[in-house]
């Protein structure tokens, strides 16, 4: 791996998203309205509301991340540059890391932003360590960007990429404690949610923020969570040349 | 993959060497061998001494057919891109070797310029910077002319014709007899074969009526192979 590429690489994806106002803008705003709906929805049932709101955090990292990525590295693909890339001498960990560390700042600022408004604005209780969330979303952020990758190969078009949501995205809000706590889901739901790394995720956030439980009281999450991001890497990196 | 058949030629160091063909007769399959963006069924490839494309990719430049630049960035921007992830790491070296490219392709007035605004000539001359920003001994481009108008065409060959009289060697696709004029060596590709190579002069020659033009060589050759 050559840092200066990695970097470069990285710096360029920032770059391409911070000039397309309307995805910076989205990325930002999109999650501060569905938080405020939700917020302002459930401002008498404080107990939801406190459970849900970190749970959405993941959420949201998870959806943007994964959309973004699949996206812009569908570009990369359709327009010709990945396979000028190609023939440069640049390596295939350049390529991801490079694009992990351009997505995790939008990540991180997104969460920052969230978070931010979550507790200062809505009434969500918040305790716990707010580097222990945070490492929480950087484990989240390369699962969704090495996914993305990987669903990006198996697209011909934007309109392709965005139709794996329903598959991949969709089922994972509805059954990984987002909205219902996996104990009180089907038994056949529950073994199912296991596949999905947002469970794992959902599971530390709310137990930091809402129960100001610390990271070392879930070691077996995280190393599920990193699991997945390591096997989604490997997969990733297969198919990152095609 | 299956387009080229049977295909055994070699290219000396600082020579313009075309290759024309149809629609289809295997130009870009050809080109895209060459790089060692796909791999051949059988035989090899030898690039400036290696089979191994890895061991020389900083060597050659390539402009694909699409211009294969990021829309969203401008023309320094990308040419900086592309001039780091060919090793130039060095801010010093690389602004020298950026803002030389661009003055090649003569678009030093509009260099912060996003590519999306630009013309279709000039986001292939762009394309073009990003091939040479890094000194290559070999230049690869796939139909470089096309779409561009006659001035920016001779602008270009003329920009082709002092990189090969400073040693560098081109292999250009091309289906127009104008490029071809401007070769020094031809190959023309006929439905994956190789129908004819030799110099524009041999070509006319050997295509047998008197003062034969680049295209009469063509279609006496192609038509040869179709029955």
């Amino acid at each position: 791996m050559n840092f200066d590429r990695t970097i470069a690489i990285s710096n360029r994806v920032i770059r391409q998203v911070t000039k397309d106002h309307r995805s910076l803008a989205l990325i930002i705003v999109a999650p501060v309205l569905v938080m405020s709906l939700v917020g302002f929805s459930l401002v008498d049932q404080e107990d939801i509301l406190n459970r849900i709101a970190p749970a959405l955090l993941g959420v949201f990292v998870l959806f943007f991340t994964f959309l973004l990525t699949g996206v812009s590295f569908l570009r990369e693909r359709s327009q010709g540059t990945l396979e000028r890339l190609n023939i440069t001498p640049v390596s295939r960990a350049d390529l991801l890391v490079g694009y992990l560390f351009g997505f995790l700042l939008f990540a991180m600022l997104q969460s920052a932003v969230i978070l931010g408004y979550t507790v200062l604005v809505l009434p969500v209780l918040y305790q716990g360590a707010i580097w222990h969330v945070f490492l929480v979303l950087v484990l989240l952020t390369i699962v969704a960007v090495s996914l993305g990758i990987l669903v990006s190969t198996f697209a011909k078009n934007e309109f392709q990429v965005v139709q794996f949501i329903p598959i991949i995205i969709v089922p994972q809000i509805f059954l990984t404690g987002v909205i219902v706590p996996v104990e009180s889901m089907p038994w056949v739901l529950e073994k199912i949610s296991i596949v999905f790394p947002l469970r794992y995720a959902v599971e530390m956030l709310v137990g930091i923020m809402l129960e100001g439980r610390s990271l070392v009281d879930f070691g077996t999450e995280i190393i599920v969570l990193a699991g997945f991001g390591i096997v989604f890497l490997i997969g990733a990196s297969l198919t990152v040349r095609r | 993959m299956g387009v080229l058949r049977e295909l055994t030629t070699s290219i000396p160091r600082g020579e313009i060497c075309g290759i024309l063909g149809a629609n289809g007769a295997g130009k870009t399959t050809a080109m895209r061998l060459v790089m060692g963006l796909i791999k051949p069924k059988k035989g090899s490839i030898t690039v400036l001494g290696d089979t191994l494309r890895r061991n020389n990719h900083d060597r050659i430049g390539y402009m694909p057919q699409l211009n294969a630049l990021y829309q969203e960035l401008s023309i320094e921007e990308n040419v900086h891109f592309f001039a780091r992830m060919y090793g130039m790491s060095g801010r010093q070296e690389r602004n020298v070797a950026v803002d030389k490219a661009i003055s090649l392709v003569e678009l030093n007035d509009r260099r912060r310029n996003s590519v999306a605004n630009l013309s279709g000539g000039m986001r292939q001359r762009v394309s073009l910077a990003v091939a040479l920003v890094h000194s290559p001994e070999l230049l690869v481009l796939d139909e470089p002319t096309v779409g561009l108008d006659p001035v920016l065409r001779r602008s270009f060959w003329d920009h082709f014709s002092s990189l090969s009289d400073n040693g560098i060697t081109l292999f250009i696709s091309s289906h127009t007899m104008d490029d071809a004029n401007h070769c020094d060596r031809l190959i023309f590709l006929q439905e994956g074969h190789i129908v004819a190579d030799g110099s524009p002069e041999e070509l006319r020659a050997a295509a047998g009526a008197e003062r034969a033009t680049l295209e009469d060589a063509f279609l006496h050759f192609v038509l040869k192979v179709i029955p």
